[in-house]
């Protein structure tokens, strides 16, 4: 079975570790812990007739003073960039991680997830805001933790480009 | 530091304590393979046995998949275990040797997480503090209350201001026509237009109260005066509202119309309440002037009081008008009517 190592990324709070958990076990906590370091699953998923081993690498969420480590992105083959739709801060994080992503190990496919779409009512993401995120050409969805919405569509997208680049 | 600089029987005991604290395992790997060629440590205290040597270090550690061969030195800090234990992972390239070192910090991390938590609760406290802000005195301004540039305090300012109403006229039959989820779907709707061209010409949304809203112009900076500021969030507000109406008309929901009332003057502006509940208000005489313009306002139309009028470099648009206002008498005023209602 084809294996693939992918990293979830993105600054403190905006749902990364409730992705991989809805995704993985189709599960949602209203309860907020945040992740140390980083914590891995893994899922198959099935692309056509290829079966693929998720390796699923949700690291902790980037801070100003607490930078994600280079190495943890070792050996991606793709890459998650998450963005609470809630708070527009957190797309200059997403920014800047994207950016060190390049230049310690190249471009990889990665696709921006937009999350907390539930949240409507809190929505604070401008069309300048997205424009800028659309120069990187990347693939992006609005995606909800809580509901589900477009999470099992974004990895199955992911690994899409992972074996079809 | 080493035995060198510190005497030996102290070295030995630092390190002894150490290393049992870090409860190290170690992996040694053939140069520039995965072939574990021996190991060593407290195994145990990572997985079920010990790894056996010839196997592959990637077949029985996930998290080393993509990581090997080494080509140069790395650390994967903090890695949670399936157990909930966080180990750090050392890969040292030596000369002849590749080197695998896991050493437990669980302890450590768990003591950082509670740090980590209350930092991350916080830096989530103040973004929806900060939205909520937003949503009365805008991005700008709210921005600049975040980062200490600005202050809203209780000093009971006094400012010349424009105060604005706005509500929407025969409401309460509406209200009592229609269910009650109904009447909040279209109040919500009403407000998602109406706010934000107050917000854009620098008004201060000062209460919001069912159908009504009361905004002052003046007290967050603007390069405009007051006066046209309010007039302009007037004027787009009717704009706001006729295009809600063309989409109800197309859904076959009743239309809204709004009257506005805006009057200036000198106000003192503060905090109002008690120590549990405070609310920023302005006072002064010409706020209940607007109000009772606004309550004399037609469909579509603005009502301005002398003060308005004066203070505008082109007031030509508005017709003089004398009114009866309650609790105030015979008043000067002038009138402007703008389209709000389909077929208007």
């Amino acid at each position: 079975m084809i294996q693939k190592k992918i990293c979830i990324l993105g600054a403190a709070g905006v749902g990364k570790t409730s992705l991989t958990a809805q995704f993985v076990y189709s599960k949602f906590s209203e309860k907020y812990l945040s992740t140390m370091g980083v914590k891995i699953d893994k899922k198959v998923v099935k692309i056509d007739n290829t079966s693929v081993n998720l390796m699923i690498w949700d690291i902790h969420g980037e801070e100003k003073y607490k930078k994600i480590t280079s190495s943890y992105v070792r050996g991606s083959a793709g890459i998650f960039t998450v963005i609470d739709g809630t708070r527009s801060e957190t797309i200059q994080t997403a920014h800047g991680i994207l950016e060190r992503v390049h230049s310690d190990i190249g471009k990889i496919p990665n696709i921006f997830l937009l999350n907390k779409s539930d949240l409507s009512d809190a929505w604070d993401i401008n069309e300048q805001a997205l424009a800028a995120l659309k120069k990187y050409g990347d693939p992006m969805y609005t995606t909800s933790a809580k509901t589900g919405e477009h999470v099992d569509l974004s990895f199955q997208q992911l690994t899409k480009m992972l074996i079809n680049p | 530091m080493t035995d060198e600089t510190l005497p030996l029987p102290l070295y030995q005991h630092i390190a002894t304590h150490t290393i049992q604290q870090l409860e190290p395992a170690w992996l040694q790997l053939e140069k520039g393979s995965e072939r574990i060629i021996q190991t060593g440590g407290a195994w145990q205290h990572y997985c079920q046995k010990v790894p056996p040597t010839g196997q592959q270090a990637t077949g029985l550690f996930d998290i080393l998949f993509g990581m090997l061969p080494m080509s140069e030195s790395f650390e994967l800090p903090q890695v949670q275990l399936q157990d909930g234990k966080y180990t750090d992972i050392l890969a040292l390239c030596d000369i002849n040797d590749d080197w695998l070192l896991f050493c437990d910090v669980t302890q450590n991390t768990l003591q950082l997480q509670q740090y980590q938590q209350i930092s991350n609760d916080f830096i989530l406290l103040k973004a929806q503090m900060q939205q909520t802000l937003h949503r009365y005195v805008g991005h700008e301004v709210s921005e600049r209350i975040a980062q200490g540039e600005m202050q809203l305090d209780a000093a009971g300012e006094r400012k010349t201001i424009a105060t604005l109403f706005v509500d929407i006229r025969s409401f309460t039959p509406f209200n009592e026509r229609h269910d009650a989820q109904m009447v909040m779907q279209t109040l919500n709707d009403y407000m998602n237009a109406m706010l934000p061209p107050i917000l854009q010409h620098h008004g201060m949304v000062d209460k919001i109260m069912g159908d009504g809203v009361m905004a002052v112009f003046g007290v967050l900076p603007s390069e405009n005066h007051c006066c046209l500021d309010a007039l302009h969030a007037a004027k787009q507000i009717i704009q706001a509202i006729y295009t809600l109406n063309q989409h109800r008309l197309s859904s076959g929901l009743e239309q809204l119309g709004i009257g506005v009332g805006i009057a200036s003057g000198e106000a003192v502006l503060g905090i109002l309440g008690s120590h549990e509940r405070r609310t920023f208000t302005a006072v002064g005489r010409h706020v209940n002037l607007a109000a009772r313009l606004e309550s004399n306002a037609r469909v579509g139309e603005i009502l301005i009081d002398e003060a308005m009028h004066q203070a505008l470099a082109q007031p030509d648009a508005f017709t003089p008008v004398t009114l009866t206002l309650k609790g105030i008498g015979q008043t000067n005023i002038f009138s402007q009517t703008q389209p709000c209602i389909h077929g208007i």
